[in-house]
């Protein structure tokens, strides 16, 4: 509790910046809902079940769409549970069209907007035709980039736009700020004519970004690292190169390096078990109703879908992403 | 004779100028076709009143068979048309021989009818003694006049032979004359012969009829087996009753303007094409026309006294206007080519017509034929020359009521299937709409039409009419104006068929709340919704599942299902065997996983169909490699307090669609609660994998909204007292060490004068007392 920033900052503030106000609310909503059955339970079993969630990640399964993306954590645990869900998906081969990708995503939380999904798929599929059929991993990088770092990717979008059009994009978007000022306008005859823009300035501007962004940002570190290999890039260009990153993956967390992406062997086991189920299936059916209701759910709770892969990084994550210099606060 | 004597013949026999002409009973028999004629005529002008009565023959030594052959040809189905030729029927043969006898009969009782009358018939000869021959090759044989009494002599004109018979034989046979098998090849000059009333030219070669137009009292003229090839030179022959042109090569009926008292026409066996120029042929009562060359039959305008028209063998193929003969009985219509009653049903308005022959033609080959016949044609006597019976005639009724009747139940039937067609284009015409308008509302044209409703149905009505004459041939046009004017404003339909039940438009989901019969509900195993949205019909799957316990078909066409959650939305229902996903109107069918998806939400019910695919194994057993993870990260990594909500949501959301229609019985709702405990044991672990339509769901967000909202205070005042309370908890902490060092200081320096301290507590003490 007694972290150095906890002292640079009001109490509330510093709360509201690490969302725990945001937990807080949406427990004590989630409470109000169900305020009946809660209370028969006990509500300080509640609170520590939805604490629990949070922690596992568990929380956003279902939740609408405003929830899911309310807190980096939330965004990082929905990528998580799609990925579990869906991996069978991906395993099978099976090369789906946006929409469908979308209806799986729409499985988890039932108003999750089209535009992210669009917008994921047009990375996979540099900003062509949507309809194209696409892999499972591609997309899922793709989708994870997109929706982790969605704020960020729309200043960068305006950002590229900016450099595009020849606008220094720093006097745009900050004032105030003196980082662009030394910025060289001559490249931009060249530029027009090629594709895309210069990577090197691209960077100063992302830095500059990532310094003032209250969201989360990749690590500008790695950035630097995708923006290093070339000396011209498009938008696309620069997203691909981004979810293909396994180290902004690893940084953000909830997936596994792409290598590992269909190997979840505690999911095969809970699969192969459910599978041993199926030919008998009009009679497990009737069986194992009553043994799977509700209160006999907890065990498997035991092995945590989150904590394995990831817990310890994810204070990194939000740290150098997005915290340090930001001084604004949310309310 | 005169139109005025018109009337009375009708009710005299006797009358002027009247033929009598009865059917072969009872007494008189007149055998009136082509080739023999058989007459009995009274003539006022003969002073003496004395009846005259015709023999007539085509070959005088075989009379006896040839009026057997009358009599077959008129009485017997035997229909040769013209009668020359015996039908080889067997039934018209038996009947032949068991007439033979009657021939003699009848001789006999004409013979008494018509011993006080001049005529040769009473003789026991055969032949007409009246009959002259005329022995003449042909012209350049010179007037070569042989035979009894007569004489032929070469006139002063070059190629015309005069015929000129003894005075003997003219007061003996003054007004007939014979002229048979005479080889001629024209008409004869004859001469002094004014008051002829009969001529006969049978069985010759004349090519023109000429030369008689001087014989104005001429009532009978046969002219029968020549080679005339058109009617001409009757202008004059204003009496003129019989005219006999059978066996000729007429092309046309014509020139016979004049001939105003024709009682009976013959024209069989001739080249003729077309019915004309015979509607002022007022008292005609016998036409024959077989064995021509007739397609239809029409024209017959004016031929008021028509009581017999033979049409046998020609190629006709409809009959109009027959029934604007008033006194038609007999019309003969064998060996034709009539396929349907249809072509001839103007038959069925005449009212005087009791005796018709069909057979012969396609129509006779029916099997609805005799009936048919019979009960359109109630005032039939005879039907192919055998007699109706009462029988039969109640047979046809019967047959004929049923036959009525499926027609009329067919008749409904398209009518409603015309409807029902018309309902659903104009459905879908709104359904469209909507998707489109849902699709491109900034555009101007859609957002009209909704503004003007009454614009919609035009174009609907104008489509159906156009598409009318391709689907609705047999529909008369009484229906179809009928069909206009009921379906053009139907939004929905419903429809009951067999076991099946059929939705169309969102309208047609409230027949829901219809009180169904327990029979119908029972029978309903299939429910196929077209045109309605998906999440109009979920709204609708409690009630389909109390109404319908035994629907086990889905059917889902043009609906809008798009995602793979809405068919969490069918998990609800009691049972489901098929699910028929129609792709047209669901995008969701062109999703590779659907189908699994599916079978995975849906495996409680162990679907045994999708679209029509036997569901295997192995799709089990796929579906589960899918999705089993999802359900089992649904059920069992969901914490408790969502899994509460989200299944209180659900029956939350049965209770509140199930208290929607007002009134119900509390009998139901537990019901619907055993149910709903029953969902929550429904399947192991994918209950949770509901789906919420997009209206319930952002309302449910917007009541969570004010929750959010109130929370977002409450925390923030919470958070904020906390903070402070923290704030002033870290000031004390830091004031209390100080606070307590001053404290302990004053009361050192209290008791510091030990004395002055006791006598001050006991002061206190007393004090207190």
């Amino acid at each position: 509790m007694l972290s150095p920033e906890r002292l640079a900052l009001p109490d509330y503030e510093y709360l509201a910046q690490r969302h725990v106000l945001t937990y807080m609310e949406d427990a004590v909503c989630q409470l109000l809902e169900n305020k009946e059955d809660i209370s028969q339970y006990g509500i300080a079993r509640f609170f520590t079940e939805y604490f629990n969630s949070v922690c596992q990640g568990t929380h956003i399964l279902f939740r609408e769409f405003s929830f899911i993306q309310a807190t980096p954590h939330n965004r990082a645990s929905f990528l998580r549970a799609f990925w579990r869900c869906f991996r069978t998906v991906g395993k099978n081969g099976d090369l789906l069209t946006m929409k469908e990708y979308h209806c799986l995503l729409q499985l988890l939380c039932p108003d999750f907007p089209l535009e992210l999904t669009q917008k994921a798929a047009r990375i996979v599929l540099m900003d062509d035709a949507t309809d194209c059929l696409m892999s499972f991993s591609d997309f899922l990088f793709a989708f994870q980039i997109q929706f982790y770092y969605s704020e960020f990717l729309e200043s960068v979008a305006a950002i590229y736009q900016d450099l595009l059009s020849g606008k220094n994009p720093n006097t745009v978007i900050v004032p105030t700020s003196s980082s662009g000022q030394h910025r060289q306008r001559p490249a931009l005859g060249e530029a027009s004519m090629l594709e895309g823009v210069e990577a090197s300035l691209f960077y100063q501007c992302l830095e500059n970004l990532c310094d003032r962004h209250k969201y989360s940002c990749p690590p500008p570190a790695l950035v630097k690292e995708v923006l290093s290999n070339v000396q011209r890039l498009t938008f696309y260009g620069f997203l691909v190169a981004l979810s293909k990153h396994h180290g902004i993956n690893q940084a953000l967390g909830a997936l596994p390096d792409k290598g590992d992406l269909m190997h979840d062997p505690a999911m095969d086991e809970e699969l192969e078990r459910l599978l041993v189920q199926v030919p008998g299936l009009v009679n497990s059916v009737t069986a194992s109703s009553e043994a799977s209701c509700l209160p006999s759910r907890t065990p498997s709770r035991v092995a945590s879908p989150w904590r394995p892969l990831h817990h310890s990084r994810k204070v990194d994550v939000e740290s150098d992403g997005s915290t340090e210099e930001t001084d604004e606060s949310e309310t | 004779m005169h139109p005025a004597s018109i009337n009375t013949t009708r009710s005299y026999n006797d009358c002027v100028g009247q033929w009598i002409w009865e059917r072969t009973r009872p007494e008189m028999v007149v055998s009136m076709v082509n080739c023999g004629l058989h007459l009995v005529i009274q003539t006022s002008s003969l002073p003496e009143k004395n009846k005259v009565e015709f023999k007539l023959s085509k070959d005088t030594s075989s009379f006896p068979g040839r009026l057997l052959q009358h009599d077959l040809e008129r009485n017997y189905s035997s229909r040769q048309g013209d009668g020359r030729v015996l039908s080889p029927s067997p039934g018209s043969k038996s009947s032949c021989i068991s007439t033979t006898t009657n021939v003699t009969e009848l001789c006999g009782l004409e013979m008494k009818t018509a011993t006080s009358s001049l005529s040769a018939f009473g003789d026991s000869s055969i032949q007409t003694p009246s009959k002259s021959r005329i022995r003449q090759g042909c012209h350049s044989a010179g007037p070569n006049v042989s035979g009894d009494h007569v004489n032929l002599v070469s006139s002063s004109m070059p190629s015309f032979p005069i015929l000129q018979r003894s005075s003997e034989e003219k007061i003996l046979y003054s007004d007939r004359l014979t002229l048979e098998r005479q080889k001629l090849t024209v008409c004869p000059i004859i001469d002094g012969e004014e008051h002829l009333r009969l001529l006969n030219f049978q069985h010759n070669f004349i090519t023109r009829i000429q030369n008689i137009s001087n014989l104005q009292r001429l009532i009978f003229l046969d002219l029968y087996d020549n080679q005339i090839e058109e009617i001409s030179g009757l202008s004059t022959l204003r009496s003129l009753r019989v005219l006999l042109l059978g066996k000729n090569r007429i092309r046309k009926i014509s020139n016979l303007e004049n001939l105003k008292s024709l009682d009976v026409l013959d024209l069989h066996g001739n080249q003729i094409t077309k019915i004309e120029n015979v509607s002022h042929l007022c008292d005609l009562r016998v036409l024959n026309l077989a064995r021509n060359l007739l397609s239809h039959v029409d024209n017959l305008n004016g031929l008021d006294s028509l009581t017999e028209l033979n049409l046998r063998h020609n190629q006709i193929s409809f009959v109009r206007d027959v029934d604007n003969l008033p006194c038609l009985q007999r019309l003969f219509l064998s060996f034709n080519n009539i396929s349907s009653f249809e072509n001839v049903s103007c038959l069925a308005d005449s009212s005087s017509l009791s005796d018709i022959t069909f057979d012969g033609n396609p129509i006779a080959q029916e099997s609805w034929y005799k009936h048919t016949i019979l009960q359109n044609m109630m005032q039939l006597r005879q039907l192919d020359m055998k007699r109706v019976t009462e029988e039969e005639r109640r047979m046809a009724s019967v047959v004929a009521k049923k036959e009525e009747e499926k027609k009329r139940e067919s008749h409904k039937q398209s009518l409603l299937k015309e409807k029902k067609r018309l309902t659903i284009n104009n459905v879908a015409r709104k359904w469209d709409l909507q998707q489109n308008r849902v699709a491109n509302i900034p555009t101007n044209q859609d957002r009209k039409d909704p503004d003007s409703p009454s614009q919609d149905p035009c174009p609907v009505n104008g489509s159906t009419i156009s598409a009318f004459p391709e689907e609705t041939g047999p529909l008369d046009s009484g229906l179809i104006s009928a069909l206009q004017g009921l379906s053009v404003t139907d939004t929905h339909l419903v429809e009951v068929d067999g076991d099946t039940l059929s939705l169309y438009g969102s309208g047609a989901l409230e027949s829901l709340d219809r009180n169904w019969s327990v029979q119908t509900a029972g029978m309903v195993t299939t429910v196929s919704f077209t045109f309605i949205e998906f999440d109009e019909i979920v709204q609708v799957l409690p009630k389909l599942k109390i109404k319908f316990p035994n629907s086990l078909h889905l059917k889902f066409k043009e609906t809008n299902l798009v995602t793979l959650q809405q068919f969490n939305a069918l998990a609800q229902l009691r049972r489901i065997d098929q699910l028929t996903i129609d792709p047209q109107g669901n995008p969701v069918v062109n999703f590779t996983l659907w189908k699994y998806y599916v079978l995975f939400r849906l495996s409680h019910f162990s679907m045994q169909k999708i679209n029509g695919t036997e569901v295997t194994q192995n799709d089990m057993i796929m579906a589960e490699r899918l999705f089993g993870i999802l359900a089992h990260v649904a059920s069992s990594e969901l914490p408790q307090y969502r899994m509460i909500s989200i299944l209180g949501d659900a029956r939350k959301k049965q209770f509140q669609y199930l208290l929607e229609p007002k009134g119900k019985k509390p009998g139901i709702i537990s019901e619907e609660n055993n149910d709903s405990k029953r969902l929550v044991g429904e399947n192991t672990n994918r209950a949770t994998l509901n789906y919420t339509t997009r209206d319930f769901y952002n309302e449910k967000l917007e009541e969570v909204k004010e929750k959010k909202k109130f929370c977002k205070m409450y925390i923030e005042d919470l958070v904020k007292e906390a903070t402070e309370i923290n704030m002033k908890n870290e000031a004390l902490q830091k004031l209390w060490p100080q606070m307590f060092i001053e404290l302990v200081r004053d009361a050192v320096i209290e008791i510091r004068n030990k004395n002055s301290y006791m006598k001050l507590c006991l002061q206190q003490i007393t004090d207190q007392k």
